[in-house]
């Protein structure tokens, strides 16, 4: 200073006023900030999450999958099971029918029970009693029914009934 | 950056001048290169009142960049002719003061306990700077000082600072409040009451012819008598014609302009007459103190700020044969101007 006996005070822009705007404006930037930041974070945060969760889900699609691939498989197996299930009851019932069928004068010595036919060996006293006993409930049962004779060594006969379903008929019949 | 901000800021400059009973506040509000506007306001208070504070605050508020100037007017001031710090005390004891050199020319001084008064007084608003009298009288006279040798005094309402220069340099400088005239009547009623009693009973001519007998007194018992002998030869005619070829022309028409202005203030006779006094007495000191490096004085350069009669000038004139110069001067504008120089902002006067 060249005249004056005092320095000035230094003189400043912040103002009391200035400084509470910058203020005002410093803590409305840094919410802004802290706001975005929060925001930028939650996003990463929920991507990531998603990103899991997008992996989870293949992973579970996938298991899906295979345990629907396991349903199906047990399911087939299941109805395989009660088809046999059924064929065995139906068997059973054939089975038990055919004894039933079979009259106490003839004697069964082997029967075969095909898909579509059963073939009977036995022993008849004569060939009425086998016709009228055991043939007539045959032919009811099966479409083709044909008998062989030969005689036994006590005067009795073999005989051999060979019966057949015929699957068309039957088609036709349902 | 700051800097930038700091241009695009006004630049507030409030000046203010404490007179005997008002203080006087004159606010410039700058551009970087330009005074845009101007405003004065006086307050009834010597320091400082709640419309003076308000009136300053108004003007704070449009810019952090304002600057609070007083004029120091603390009567324990003044100024020596050196800049040399051994040779200050040979003139005044500066260990209380607060000093500053002028252009390493002179030094200008004020008492620190003034100065703490004032930075005391306006805490309210602060204060920026604090200018010296002899500073503005420098300013004020600048194209004067520099190329002339007179005695350049300052008017202030209670004070007057008067400095003796010679081609820029300080030969003698003086800072006198009025109210030292009473004390040093006050000093002379005492010891020479006897002779004032005389005086008062012959035509009733006042201090004046006390001063007058008292300096002739003090000039008798001076070597250097024949200095003054020239004044005696003043009374010749020719001597007259050559005194007149010294005036300063340009001065003469400067001051016709403020005639009129002048006339106007007759009615502060009394206060006139003890500047003349103060003038006289300061004279005195400067012929005879032989710490001084007197030379003879011709023209006196007055700044007017409270606007003196045409007594004082005849009087000066007159009685101790002095080209007298006045020039009115706006105390505060100057003050400011000084602002200005100091922050080298606006348009300074050259």
């Amino acid at each position: 200073m060249q005249y004056s006996y005092i320095t000035p005070r230094k003189k400043s822009l912040l103002t009391q006023e200035v400084q509470l705007v910058l203020s005002f404006f410093t803590i409305t930037l840094f919410m802004l900030f802290l706001t975005y930041f929060f925001l930028l974070y939650k996003n990463y945060s929920f991507n990531k999450e998603r990103q899991t969760l997008v992996t989870q889900q293949i992973t579970l699609e996938n298991s899906l999958t295979k345990i629907e691939s396991s349903i199906t498989f047990i399911e087939e197996q299941k109805s395989l099971s009660e088809t046999i299930f059924t064929k065995n009851i139906v068997l059973k019932d054939s089975i038990t029918n055919l004894f039933d069928l079979v009259p106490t004068r003839i004697t069964l010595s082997e029967a075969k029970l095909l898909e579509n036919g059963l073939i009977l060996y036995g022993i008849t006293p004569n060939k009425d009693v086998y016709n009228f006993m055991l043939q007539a409930p045959l032919r009811s049962i099966f479409h083709k029914t044909y008998s062989s004779f030969y005689p036994a060594k006590n005067g009795w006969l073999h005989f051999v009934s060979t019966n057949y379903i015929d699957k068309e008929e039957l088609l036709d019949e349902n | 950056m700051f800097n930038i901000f700091e241009a695009l800021y006004r630049k507030i400059l409030i000046t203010i001048v404490p007179k005997s009973k008002s203080s006087d506040v004159y606010i410039e509000i700058c551009s970087r290169t330009a005074v845009l506007k101007q405003f004065k306001e006086s307050f009834e208070t010597t320091t400082l009142n709640k419309k003076m504070i308000d009136y300053i605050n108004s003007y704070i508020k449009e810019s952090p960049y304002f600057y609070i100037t007083l004029l120091d007017v603390s009567q324990t001031q003044g100024a020596v002719p050196t800049c040399d710090k051994v040779r200050l005390s040979y003139y005044n004891d500066m260990s209380t003061s607060e000093y500053k050199c002028f252009n390493k020319k002179w030094t200008f001084y004020t008492s620190k306990t003034d100065l703490y008064k004032i930075e005391k007084e306006y805490e309210e608003i602060g204060i920026d700077f604090v200018f010296s009298p002899f500073s503005v009288l420098t300013n004020f006279f600048k194209d004067k000082i520099d190329t002339n040798m007179a005695l350049y005094v300052l008017i202030q309402g209670e004070s007057l600072s008067l400095a003796v220069f010679e081609n820029s340099e300080l030969l003698f400088a003086e800072h006198l409040p009025l109210s030292l005239l009473n004390d040093i009547y006050n000093n002379e009623e005492l010891s020479h009451s006897e002779e004032i009693l005389d005086l008062e009973s012959d035509e009733g001519i006042d201090l004046e012819d006390i001063d007058m007998s008292e300096e002739l007194d003090e000039l008798n018992d001076l070597e250097d008598l024949d200095d003054f002998a020239d004044i005696e030869d003043l009374d010749s005619l020719e001597d007259i014609d050559d005194f007149a070829e010294d005036q300063d022309i340009e001065e003469v028409f400067y001051e016709a302009e403020d005639e009129i202005a002048e006339n106007e203030s007759d009615d502060n006779f009394n206060d006139d007459y003890q500047r003349y006094s103060l003038i006289q007495t300061s004279l005195g000191k400067y012929y005879n103190n032989k710490k001084y490096n007197s030379k003879f004085i011709e023209n006196i350069y007055i700044a007017d700020s409270v606007g003196i009669s045409q007594e004082l000038k005849r009087y000066l004139e007159e009685e101790m044969f002095l080209n007298v110069y006045i020039r009115t001067i706006d105390l505060s504008a100057e003050v400011t101007e000084i602002t200005k120089m100091e922050l080298n902002i606006c348009n300074t006067a050259t």
